[in-house]
């Protein structure tokens, strides 16, 4: 992987990932490391959490088809190693917070996924993606649900 | 410091979390998710709105385009440090 192509985003917009059942097995072990670097990653660089956070939920049952969506993620930090997060000095701190959801982003249980972003002045400090636990209705629901998972965290930052 | 801004691009989730009535759309909303509304009440958060194109949490909720994948970061003060000295 070390000299392949480079590609300019992380994830294709018209990303299909299920369970894939017809589809060939693959070594786990590889994947499951693969996934665990990914995550540290993930600390310093926010725009692949939500590629990763999808391909870590396929864990156990895994098919060729997910292997190919983490190979992906590689090709895109292949081209992307200098990117990071700039934290810039003398500028008005104030905090302000996004909050967004998809609304059935998950193809198998038809979840939502939540995001939550945190700013200090102008530079990323907290940021934060997880499917919803239960099964929203609509999509004012599934941004309430987010909005409260933001709400928790704000609460965190301000003690 | 005293109340921090959530933007949020939805009014009807912003309404909710102002509005104390139960209609049968959200009576099947769990309690522990109306943690929210509390602390609106409180004054601990205010909720405000934002444009879908403005909404910078889009980076961890969805796959994106490539447009839309450049623009996110940068306004997220993620930048490439080859154009850094």
């Amino acid at each position: 992987m070390e000299n392949c192509k480079e590609i300019s985003t992380p994830m294709a917009t018209n990303c299909y990932l299920d369970s894939d059942e017809k589809g060939t097995s693959v070594d786990q072990t590889k994947y499951r490391g693969l996934i665990s670097s990914l995550l540290y990653l993930t600390t310093s660089r926010p725009y692949i959490m939500f590629s990763v956070c999808l391909c870590a939920r396929f864990q156990s049952n895994l098919k060729e088809l997910q292997f190919t969506v983490v190979k992906r993620i590689l090709k895109y930090l292949q081209g992307t190693t200098n990117v990071g997060l700039w934290y810039p000095s003398e500028v008005y701190l104030n905090l302000v917070g996004y909050s967004d959801s998809d609304f059935a982003g998950c193809k198998i249980d038809r979840k939502s996924t939540s995001g939550t972003c945190h700013l200090l002045g102008l530079s990323l400090i907290s940021w934060h993606c997880k499917k919803q636990a239960c099964v929203a209705l609509s999509t004012p629901e599934a941004k309430y649900i987010a909005a409260g998972s933001y709400c928790a965290q704000s609460l965190w930052i301000k003690q | 410091m005293s109340k921090i801004p959530l933007l949020c691009d939805n009014t009807s989730a912003i309404n909710l979390t102002k509005n104390p009535i139960q209609y049968s759309r959200t009576k099947h909303i769990e309690i522990c998710h109306h943690f929210i509304r509390d602390h609106v009440n409180n004054g601990d958060c205010e909720i405000q709105f934002i444009s879908t194109e403005n909404q910078l949490a889009d980076l961890v909720t969805k796959p994106l385009n490539k447009e839309r994948f450049n623009f996110l970061p940068n306004e997220l003060g993620i930048i490439d440090f080859k154009f850094v000295k």
